[in-house]
């Protein structure tokens, strides 16, 4: 995927209706809209209501007034002041790093031991191999989420035997992060380890190498584009998450993420931050969207994984 | 690596072997990671020692050992690979979701939140007052060499005794040395200086000297007195303990007018229906169950909330198939032109973080100032209407819902319909079959099988989404009329984590918890049903 997708969308953001019927030799006329047209017509429309909260955002984050009021089509002045106000009166960038922080660290390191255990499912042969794959399954059915309350007073009651892991912090929140590290991840990366060929490894035993070294150097560096879906989606998994960093991390301010944070500033007086938030909502949103852009195919192909043979 | 003769082979070698690792520097990383390993949790086990909380350090030393065991061994092959993660799957998930169920079980939550024992303390302590007629003293509070707190007693007779944690003595001359702030006292203690006194507030005012018949009678305190309270800075009196718990029957007993209080479920109760707080946590067996089935104030909302998570669940994956299914079918044709693109920007929803897109339409369907309401130029209560159980908000959560999936859904329709063969659908066109009987026959049945165990899992996912729910709506317009807080837009988690969390009415963690129990069972029955049918068990190798 050599071309930039977002540069190839600046370039033919519009649909020009010239640009599509010159170079066809397909069908004509009312033959072509009945068989191609309309098709263009339906895209069309799903891109605008896809498109059209952002539109939205974008608008108010330029706006010059601060408020929900007075929304308009078509901004008549454009400002940045939002912006600074947002910079301003709250520690956005410190909620950003540490949204990047923890979700980025726990999406590696779950990545990490997600692979060790693929590995020892894919090209191990041991007593309990079997059920521990349908228990890693049916762990996975009940979402850390649903402990919240469990979650929250284990860590209460880690505080007190060790305050830095404990309640309010944030080696707590990424720690629990951790427990999600053996799922859907490590199905995912057997099936894909799966179709590394034996006969590698195999020839790497018989010149004596360990199994560490034949998981770090061979089948690691053949999986990455697994490596990438998964470390991926979990790390938009995370980044998104908001129940659990929002009952764990406390209530200083500079400790929150991005998620909790921006909720706390706009859930007070709802609609006086609005183009604040709006601006906060836009910057925060590019790691995850760019992610997607650039890696697009990969994520598809990852997704599809689980569900698709093909 | 060339192959060395025997007994060529170096120490280090040999030991690389023996203790599993392939080559003098994995040794070394080896030992480095255990050695780090190790280091943690002898501080752990240090720091829980002196602390005497054995279970956390049982589970410390267990890993540790586990750990060592594992990779200081040439063998266990499996396990090496496997302990790591494992070890964060039973701390942060298995172990969590089994305290819930025993959470579940138990009364915790306001008002219950100490054990028994504490609980007693506080009681105990709670009901030692002084009576109007006491005998009150001027005090000094002191301190001894080892930091521990006393008190310089003047009665109003002028005796002076030092009151300690342990009892009271009656000093005499001679046993005070020097004058104000520098005196010293039996040549173990001084008094507090200002600074001091301020650092240790809490502690000063609730120091007691426990005091004995013997005491009472010298004292000549007409009283049954127990204890010399600390009242203010300077003040101290004669207090008596109203209270008194009785070890043997474990009940509470009030020395004044007899009534016995028992405690019946966590709670100190008299016969009369008059408790004593803080009541303290207790095992209760299924009475959170019960009430979540049986008592009218949680029955109703909860009730309503568990028909609503269904219906939410199962819309959500249905309007988000459908239209991802219809953007594919559309869109997935080789002589459109912008294909890339147009897919690129359809799943921008699905790519922006979700909670943020839950916030923004939050803010987009604000019934006054909403850009929605305001472009269309009217009113309408998008999140707020109370009209017809909450339709209209039940309906917007869906929308939002919708936007924020359907190009998930759009995502694995268009990679399912690009993997299918087309021989099949050439086959059936050569056959006859129009396009429609080729889509009702052949694409939508292989799809389905394709994206199946996919849409279950959106299921799953849909049953817990706090994220839109909570963010967009917090589970309101609430119901009207309802003991236990509920919104018309409330699922099962944002239902049980508001009774957990919320500020106001109190914490019921033992309610939340039980909910959450019933939540997890409920999962495990669909997906079970889910993977029967879809036969993923079954292909396990």
């Amino acid at each position: 995927m050599a071309v930039d997708p977002l540069a190839q969308a600046a370039e033919r953001s519009t649909f020009d209706a010239a640009s599509f019927k010159q170079s066809d030799t397909g069908p004509k006329g009312l033959r072509w809209w009945r068989e191609v047209g309309w098709r263009y017509i339906v895209g069309a429309l799903g891109i605008a209501f896809a498109l059209m909260p952002v539109y939205f955002v974008a608008l108010a984050s330029v706006s010059p007034t601060a408020t929900l009021q007075g929304a308009q089509l078509v901004p008549r002045a454009v400002t940045l002041d939002n912006y600074r106000e947002l910079f301003d009166s709250t520690p956005f960038f410190t909620w950003l790093w540490n949204s990047i922080k923890i979700a980025g660290g726990a999406a590696v390191a779950n990545m990490f031991l997600s692979a060790m255990a693929a590995y020892a499912f894919a090209r191990l042969r041991f007593a309990g191999r079997r059920p521990g794959l349908l228990t890693i399954l049916l762990v996975q059915m009940f979402p850390q989420l649903l402990a919240n309350v469990a979650i929250f007073l284990f860590l209460v009651n880690v505080s007190n035997y060790f305050p830095f892991m404990g309640f309010g912090t944030q080696l707590g929140l990424f720690l629990v992060y951790l427990g999600g590290a053996l799922g859907t991840n490590t199905w995912l990366m057997k099936g894909f380890f799966d179709t590394v060929p034996k006969e590698l490894d195999e020839s790497a035993l018989v010149d004596g190498a360990t199994h560490g070294q034949i998981f770090l150097r061979i089948i690691l560096p053949l999986s990455l584009p697994i490596l990438v879906v998964a470390g991926l989606l979990s790390f938009i998994f995370l980044f998104n998450e908001f129940i659990l960093a929002s009952i764990l991390l406390g209530q200083a301010d500079d400790n929150q993420t991005l998620a909790t944070g921006l909720f706390r500033f706009i859930d007070q007086n709802y609609g006086q931050q609005w183009g604040p938030f709006a601006g906060g909502a836009l910057i925060g949103s590019l790691p995850t969207l760019l992610l997607f852009l650039f890696l697009q195919r990969y994520i598809v192909s990852g997704l599809t994984a689980g569900g698709v043979k093909g | 690596m060339s192959k060395a003769p025997a007994a060529r082979v170096s120490y280090a070698d040999r030991l690389a072997d023996r203790l599993g690792a392939g080559s003098v520097t994995g040794l070394l990383l080896k030992l480095l990671f255990l050695g780090v390993v190790n280091g943690l949790s002898l501080y752990a086990v240090l720091t829980l020692l002196p602390m005497r909380e054995w279970t956390p350090l049982v589970v410390v030393v267990l890993a540790t050992v586990a750990i060592d065991w594992v990779y200081l061994s040439s063998r266990r092959i499996p396990l090496k690979f496997l302990i790591p993660g494992t070890i964060a799957l039973l701390i942060f998930q298995v172990y969590p979701v089994l305290y819930t169920g025993y959470i579940g079980l138990t009364n915790y939550g306001t008002g219950n939140v100490l054990n028994e024992q504490q609980a007693i303390d506080r009681i105990i302590a709670d009901s030692i007052t002084v009576p109007d007629d006491a005998i009150r003293y001027q005090s000094t509070p002191l301190v001894d060499d080892a930091d521990e707190l006393a008190l310089l007693l003047t009665d109003p007779e002028g005796e002076i005794f030092l009151g300690t944690g342990d009892g009271l003595t009656t000093l005499e001359e001679g046993d005070i040395v020097g004058e104000g702030a520098d005196r010293r006292i039996l040549d173990t203690y001084r008094p507090l200086t200002l600074r001091e006194v301020g650092d240790r507030e809490a502690e000063v005012l609730a120091f007691a000297v426990p005091i004995d018949a013997e005491d009472v009678e010298e004292l000549a305190v007409d009283t049954e007195a127990d204890a010399i309270s600390v009242q203010t800075f300077n003040t101290a009196a004669v207090a008596i303990q109203r209270l008194e718990h009785d070890a043997a029957t474990g009940e509470i007993v009030d020395l004044v007018d007899g009534t016995v209080y028992t405690a019946i479920e966590g709670t100190f109760t008299a016969e009369d229906g008059s408790t004593l707080r803080p009541g303290f946590r207790e095992f209760i067996g299924f009475s959170n169950f019960e009430r979540v089935l049986t008592s009218p104030a949680i029955r109703g909302p909860f009730m309503r909330v568990f028909l609503w998570t269904f219906a939410f669940a199962v819309l959500s994956v249905i309007t988000t198939f459908v239209l991802g299914l219809a953007l594919a079918l559309a869109l997935n044709d080789p002589r459109l032109k912008l294909r890339r693109t147009t897919r690129s920007l359809l799943i921008i929803p699905y790519a922006l973080p979700s909670f943020m897109t839950a916030l923004i339409w939050r803010g987009l369907m604000n019934t006054s100032f909403g850009p929605i309401n305001e472009v269309l130029g009217v009113d309408i209560p998008w999140l707020t209407s109370q009209a017809f159980a909450g339709a209209l908000p039940k309906a917007s959560v869906l929308l939002v819902n919708l936007w924020l999936g359907f190009g998930y859904m759009f995502l694995i329709t268009t990679g399912a319909l690009q993997a299918m063969p087309e021989e099949v659908k050439e086959a059936a066109r050569v056959d006859g079959a129009s396009g429609w009987q080729i889509l009702r026959r052949i694409t939508l049945p292989l799809l389905l099988v394709a994206v199946g165990p996919l849409l279950i899992a959106s299921f799953a996912f849909n049953f817990n989404n706090f994220n839109t729910v909570f963010l967009l709506t917090g589970g309101g317009p609430p119901i009207q009329g309802t003991l236990t807080p509920a919104g018309h837009t409330d699922i099962l988690i944002s239902f049980s984590s508001r009774l957990a969390f919320a500020g106001g009415r109190g914490q019921d963690f033992g309610l939340a918890a039980a909910i959450s129990t019933i939540i997890f069972f409920l999962v495990a029955i669909f997906s079970y049903i889910g993977f029967k049918r879809t036969k993923v068990l079954e292909e396990i190798n």
